[in-house]
């Protein structure tokens, strides 16, 4: 079985970001990581190629600088290989460009029977990359998966949803995004991590994907982000007397909430 | 020569901290020092099977994947961070080393790959109730021949002893003194005649045992009556091994003591900004960094096996236990009153740092033993 993931490589969450004051997007010049989201699907991918008793995981990703940081992490938990497409042409990029540059690369990696992605990016968090995929790709959308199952050339998702989880199903090939789900990332070996220096890993520009510079990037760009706004700063809580009966408001605004 | 990390070597520290900050958080540490066994088999496994620590630098023939003392001492130094309660220094510092030292190559080829895949424990059992690291410490006398030993007496402070599956001892011939005379043995945890009785610590978080011999039968470990040589090599790469564990903690230490200096106003500002606590935080600082130096020049001279090795091991040992109980002990200072409760980290880190302090031979000792390796 082949299993595409889809990971994001970006800036060192634990680093404040910056946005540039120009065209309000992220900074990401410096150092790039692996999303901690992605590194679940990789798991998952991982789990289900040992599974299936064969195959292999690609992982896919767009990142500026031909950074591979992130990818030599997903490399070192079992990833077999990696294709980077990286190209200043790609600057700017809003989510369904970014979704056409994967959907490619995933064209590029060959013969495919699944595609993980991480629900949204913990960065940019449009959440909307992996359905936009599936659309280019003409193949099956399973969106919230927290336990994904391939049997007979069909997959089978836990979907989480508020009240608990659907099972749904879909015929391979077919793009699932997951959840942080029940699975644990693997932590890599130190063997692991000498092995990822030397797997392959197949750097490519959007003009490698046959796609058009005016289709990518800001050329591309169906939104412009106009304005930024700091986060309101936050409010001073509600205050209630207590008179003996003030646990039924505690509860009611916790029901407000569907906390209970 | 680069004294730098490797890249790989970076990620391979991450990986580790990920880890440990995750499967060895406060509450683990706290959880763990309150049983006898001291340490969570499920992490111990996690760390054999997914990580490859327990395997990492013995060598490839024998089971491991063979890297080297400086990846070690990485591994190392992120477990003395997080006071990670697993019988790590014990089976795979000290009864590796013993046995990669002092064994022959079938006996490696039997003992180490179960060290490797974390499935046996293994303790080093060398120190006697009257507390001595030399050759002299040792009196313990093992009786027979050939393959047949018998073993009768008392080993002390056993670093997890009592949950070993496998027991390196250290005896010796009966008549010897001194450097003459010493041998190796291997016994089985669950051996007739050894009583095994889990002692109370100060230091919870590193689990000790006292052991009782009556004549307990054990089969010699390479040559006995010529095991000095390794005993004292295995003795100065614990003390390496040593000097970076504590240096995690002693890095930690620094931080937390910082941290809390940035956050703790007094009088209107940050306690951090009076110079009485800016000169403590300045001093521990200065210490931790030389410490670290000193640490890692001691992992690698391991990693080379050269001869450097008993002098940069003395130091290291000697400079970082002083470090890392200064450092341990100005947290608490810095923290005031909330250091010195049950619910706050100082006191175990203060607690491992006494105790690391004193394993394998204290500051004086080690400094006294670098004065006469290197002639003065």
């Amino acid at each position: 079985m082949h299993v595409v993931v889809c990971v994001k490589q970006i800036p060192d969450p634990a680093v404040p970001g910056e946005l540039d004051p120009g065209t309000h997007a992220l900074k990401r010049e410096g150092k790039l990581i692996l999303d901690e989201s992605d590194s679940y699907g990789v798991e998952m991918a991982l789990q289900l190629v040992d599974k299936a008793g064969g195959g292999e995981v690609t992982l896919v990703s767009m990142a500026p600088n031909g950074e591979v940081s992130g990818l030599r992490t997903a490399l070192a938990m079992g990833a077999a290989k990696a294709i980077l497409v990286s190209d200043d042409a790609l600057a700017g990029s809003d989510a369904l460009s970014t979704a056409k540059v994967l959907a490619k690369a995933v064209e590029r990696a060959g013969s495919v029977d699944l595609v993980l992605a991480a629900t949204e990016s913990s960065d940019g968090y449009t959440g909307t990359t992996p359905a936009q995929m599936a659309e280019l790709l003409g193949w099956p959308s399973l969106t919230f998966a927290k336990q994904v199952d391939v049997a007979g050339g069909t997959v089978t998702v836990q979907r989480q949803t508020e009240a608990g989880y659907d099972v749904v199903e879909a015929t391979l090939p077919a793009v699932v995004s997951v959840t942080a789900g029940v699975v644990e990332p693997r932590y890599p070996s130190f063997k692991g991590i000498m092995a990822a220096k030397n797997k392959p890993v197949d750097t490519v520009t959007a003009a490698d994907l046959g796609l058009a510079a005016d289709a990518v990037g800001w050329a591309g760009a169906r939104q412009r982000i106009t304005q930024v706004a700091p986060a309101p700063a936050r409010e001073a809580g509600e205050r209630i007397e207590d008179d003996g009966e003030s646990f039924q408001r505690v509860v009611a605004y916790l029901e407000d909430l569907k906390v209970v | 020569m680069n004294f730098a990390f490797s890249e790989e070597q970076e990620q391979l520290r991450d990986a580790v901290r990920r880890f440990m900050e995750t499967k060895s958080a406060s509450e683990d540490v706290r959880r763990l020092m309150e049983t006898t066994d001291g340490y969570d088999p499920a992490v111990w496994a996690q760390m054999a099977n997914e990580l490859g620590l327990q395997s990492l630098a013995i060598p490839e023939e024998f089971g491991g994947q063979g890297f080297t003392f400086v990846e070690l001492g990485i591994v190392l130094e992120e477990m003395g961070r997080v006071l990670l309660c697993a019988p790590y220094f014990s089976s795979v510092v000290l009864a590796a080393n013993a046995i990669l030292n002092a064994g022959t190559d079938a006996q490696k080829a039997e003992l180490l790959p179960g060290i490797a895949a974390g499935e046996t424990i293994a303790a080093l059992a060398f120190t006697e109730p009257n507390g001595k690291w030399d050759a002299d410490g040792i009196t313990m006398e093992a009786v027979g021949g050939g393959d047949a030993y018998t073993l009768t007496g008392t080993k002390h402070f056993v670093i997890d002893g009592h949950t070993a599956d496998t027991v390196v001892v250290v005896a010796r011939e009966a008549g010897t003194t001194g450097e003459d005379g010493i041998g190796f043995f291997v016994v089985a945890g669950d051996a007739a005649g050894l009583t095994r009785t889990p002692l109370a610590t100060m230091d919870q978080t590193r689990k000790q045992a006292r052991l009782d011999f009556a004549g307990v039968a054990a089969t010699p470990l390479g040559t006995v009556g010529a095991g000095w040589p390794a005993l004292s090599k295995t003795l100065d790469q614990a003390a390496v091994a040593m000097a970076n564990e504590s240096i995690g903690g002693a890095q930690k230490c620094l931080e937390m003591a910082v941290e809390y200096a940035k956050v703790r106003v007094q009088f209107g500002r940050p306690i951090g900004s009076f110079q009485a606590i800016k000169h403590k935080c300045a001093d521990m600082l200065l210490e931790v960094e030389s410490g670290k130096s000193a640490a890692y020049y001691a992992a690698w001279a391991a990693g080379e096996d050269n001869e450097e090795l008993p002098v940069v091991a003395s130091l290291a040992k000697a400079y970082v236990s002083d470090a890392y109980f200064h450092a341990a002990a100005e947290n608490i200072q810095i923290h005031g009153g909330i250091g010195f409760t049950w619910e706050h980290d100082a006191h175990l880190y203060f607690k491992r740092a006494k105790s690391s302090e004193i394993l394998l031979g204290d500051a004086t000792y080690h400094r006294e033993l670098l004065a006469q390796r290197i002639g003065i």
